[in-house]
């Protein structure tokens, strides 16, 4: 096997030509209260930045959203498709679906048109019994449940800043705090990755949605 | 069968491997923006189509209506643009017909983005798409394989660095129709002049909430031919033939044909 | 894995020479350009090699910029060796010949062309290959929209294919004159840069008579 394909980060000659790359830094905690998605907001295509203010962070339910990495037309049809899932699902049993439906739903569309698609998700959610659960969902269609997940060509900068700096029921500022440290080093670091930083938070009180520009976040 | 045939496929990868090379197909490498302004949306274009480094039209449409409301610019294959948007065209009337509303903006870029996602980037349409409708006024972008983006202003094709670079440095919130128009045709000029398979004229289109929308065909002509110094007209006989000799072609008389056409039309 | 590859895109647009009875002209536009983007505006093509010749290369610039250095150094040489003579323009065609076989397996990727007055008082036009083939023509066009140009001037300079309508014989070709092949250069130019999207910003125009040199600027289309 190839080391490219072992590879954690997106496959750069997997895109077809010209196609729109969100070479990516994506994130999803959990935290006390529910869970915290981030992304930066570039796009790009080859070296030109396609979108500055692009918003990866996606709702594919009220309480159950998902991070995007790869190609943005693949990830863009992916969601649509769960979103519309999620939405017969709620008419056809008369109850909210559950994040780990949603991830079932990714892994399954995932990895059944592995051949053809370059995805690479974060999906999060807020369940009333189980709190707030993440999953990734990397290039392949495989499914990891975890407490916090990073993906996207800048997540390979922030691997061990993570893993140092993740506590477990951490409060809402906390969070906040660390999903933005993370990624401003992951932006920092990795050339695809820019913009703004944007997080969504879901806790048993809906969706908040928050804003950093460059000049908020960044040290200097 | 409907859609796409694709009996050729073969022969003409065979004939590639052989060393055949493809015909040209028409490129608009071209500069569009689109731009938001208080009372609605604008679309501009400019309008040199090529063939490769040469010219292949120099004053051509880029921006076309998919409903009465909504428009859109595109870069990229001129048949493919040309055919995307008309196809869409048709299938937003029947639906509005069928729904009895004027269509949405969401709903025109919806159907074009699965429809290109379908095709893999196989059909080279890159849309900017506008539109007012009874949730507002919209602006997107929509790239061959399928992703879209939203913005407030947009810019696409070969020359939108140059046209990016005006809009980045001059674009406000709260722009007038006005400064919006005049905002739009100078990112087209950077891309006009900078960008060589952009050129010729600009053309804008504005539309507006409660308003008819209104299409600016050469809302700027920075580029007239110039005047010619000599004048390039052959006298007679100067091309050389073998033989001459006339021969008369006899025409059916008007009544004729007015006949036969009014036959049906004059049941009374 | 990608291997360096020594020549480029980088290009001027195009140019063009005619040759008189008394007179010569090479034109050439100053845009100069890689890829869709335009390096230069005002980048005359149109070298300066002295003793009154003049020479346009289209083609890979940073060998027509070597070819211009090499050709200088030639006729410095000449000078030197023979008291300051003059070169004529037969001699440095031939020597211009000599450079690019030189370099037959890695040529210059160049179209060259020179003009200068022939011993005889004629404008002289000479026209080369990439290798050295070269031959001394009543015109010529080089460069991105020679296929646009070269047809033009078969047509209003030789009258290629055309009969003289007063006498049915094939319409001879006249010595034009000055006027008339300005005319036509500029007509020529306006033409190309309609069409070939290389071509525009400013026409430069070197006018070669017994007098001396003249130089003109016209402009094009810069979009």
């Amino acid at each position: 096997m190839s080391i490219v394909s072992q590879s954690p980060y997106v496959d750069m000659k997997a895109l077809k030509k010209g196609e729109v790359n969100l070479g990516t830094s994506i994130m999803a905690i959990k935290f006390k209260d529910g869970v915290i998605l981030g992304a930066d907001s570039r796009t790009s295509m080859g070296a030109m930045v396609a979108n500055r203010v692009t918003d990866k962070l996606t709702k594919v339910h009220d309480n159950i959203w998902c991070c995007r990495s790869g190609s943005a037309a693949d990830t863009q049809a992916v969601s649509e498709y769960v979103r519309l899932y999620l939405d017969q699902y709620k008419i056809n049993y008369g109850r909210e679906p559950t994040p780990k439906t949603a991830a079932a739903l990714f892994r399954k569309l995932c990895y059944e048109n592995k051949n053809v698609l370059t995805a690479g998700i974060i999906c999060a959610g807020f369940d009333e019994k189980t709190g707030g659960e993440i999953y990734s969902i990397p290039i392949g269609g495989s499914v990891h449940k975890q407490d916090y997940a990073i993906a996207g060509s800048g997540s390979s900068y922030i691997y061990g800043l993570c893993n140092t700096h993740y506590k477990q029921e951490m409060s809402q500022d906390e969070a906040v705090e660390f999903v933005k440290m993370s990624l401003t080093q992951a932006i920092r670091w990795d050339g695809s990755s820019g913009g703004c930083i944007r997080m969504v938070i879901l806790t048993k009180n809906g969706v908040e949605r928050l804003l950093f520009t460059p000049q908020e976040y960044q040290l200097n | 069968m409907a859609g796409l045939s694709f009996d050729n496929y073969r022969r003409n990868k065979s004939l590639e491997a052989s060393g055949v090379l493809p015909p040209k197909t028409t490129s608009t490498g071209t500069t569009i923006v689109g731009c938001k302004f208080n009372g609605g949306v604008i679309l501009s274009a400019d309008t040199r189509a090529t063939a490769g480094m040469v010219v292949a039209d120099k004053n051509c449409l880029k921006l076309h209506r998919l409903a009465p409301n909504i428009w859109c610019a595109g870069a990229g294959t001129a048949s493919d643009n040309d055919k995307v948007t008309e196809l869409e065209s048709s299938q937003l009337e029947i639906h509005s017909q069928w729904t009895g509303r004027a269509p949405r903006v969401v709903t025109a870029l919806t159907h074009l983005k699965q429809h290109l996602f379908k095709y893999q980037g196989h059909v080279g349409a890159y849309l900017i798409i506008a539109g007012v409708d009874v949730t507002g006024s919209h602006l997107f972008s929509l790239h061959a394989h399928g992703s879209t983006d939203v913005g407030p202003y947009l810019a696409l094709g070969s020359g939108s660095m140059a046209a990016l670079s005006v809009l980045e440095s001059k674009w406000k919130e709260d722009l007038t129709k006005e400064e919006a128009m005049e905002l739009c045709s100078e990112a087209i000029m950077a891309g006009v002049f900078n960008d060589l398979a952009s050129g010729s004229n600009v053309d804008l289109c504005v539309i507006e909430k409660g308003k008819p929308s209104r299409l600016h065909r050469g809302y700027k002509q920075p580029n007239q031919r110039l005047q010619k110094q000599r004048n390039y007209n052959f006298d007679i006989g100067t091309t050389s033939y073998f033989e001459a000799g006339s021969e008369v072609f006899y025409i059916s008389k008007q009544s004729d044909l007015e006949t036969s056409a009014m036959e049906v039309d004059q049941v009374s | 894995m990608s291997r360096f590859n020594p020549y480029g895109d980088s290009s001027g647009g195009s140019s063009l020479a005619i040759a008189g009875a008394d007179f010569a002209i090479l034109a050439g536009d100053t845009r100069h350009s890689t890829g869709f983007s335009i390096d230069s505006r005002d980048q005359s093509q149109i070298a300066d090699l002295g003793d009154g010749l003049f020479l346009t290369s289209n083609g890979f610039s940073a060998d027509a910029k070597q070819l211009v250095d090499d050709l200088r150094t030639q006729i410095k040489w000449y000078h030197h060796n023979n008291n300051d003579h003059k070169l004529s323009i037969s001699a440095a065609a031939r020597t211009t010949m000599m450079l690019l076989y030189g370099k037959r397996f890695f040529p210059y990727y160049v179209n060259p062309i020179m003009i200068g007055m022939a011993d005889d008082g004629t404008g002289a036009v000479y026209s080369f290959d990439p290798l050295g083939s070269y031959d001394r023509e009543p015109s010529r066009a080089a460069g991105h929209a020679s296929e646009l140009l070269m047809p033009f001037l078969d047509n209003q300079v030789t009258f290629a294919n055309q009969l003289d309508p007063q006498t049915g014989e094939p319409r001879k070709r006249l010595d034009l004159d000055l006027q008339t092949a300005v005319d036509l250069v500029k007509d020529a130019f306006t033409g190309a840069a309609e069409r070939q999207v290389q071509v525009g910003d400013t026409l430069e125009i070197v006018i070669l008579t017994k007098d001396g040199v003249d130089r003109q600027y016209y402009d094009l289309r810069r979009d």
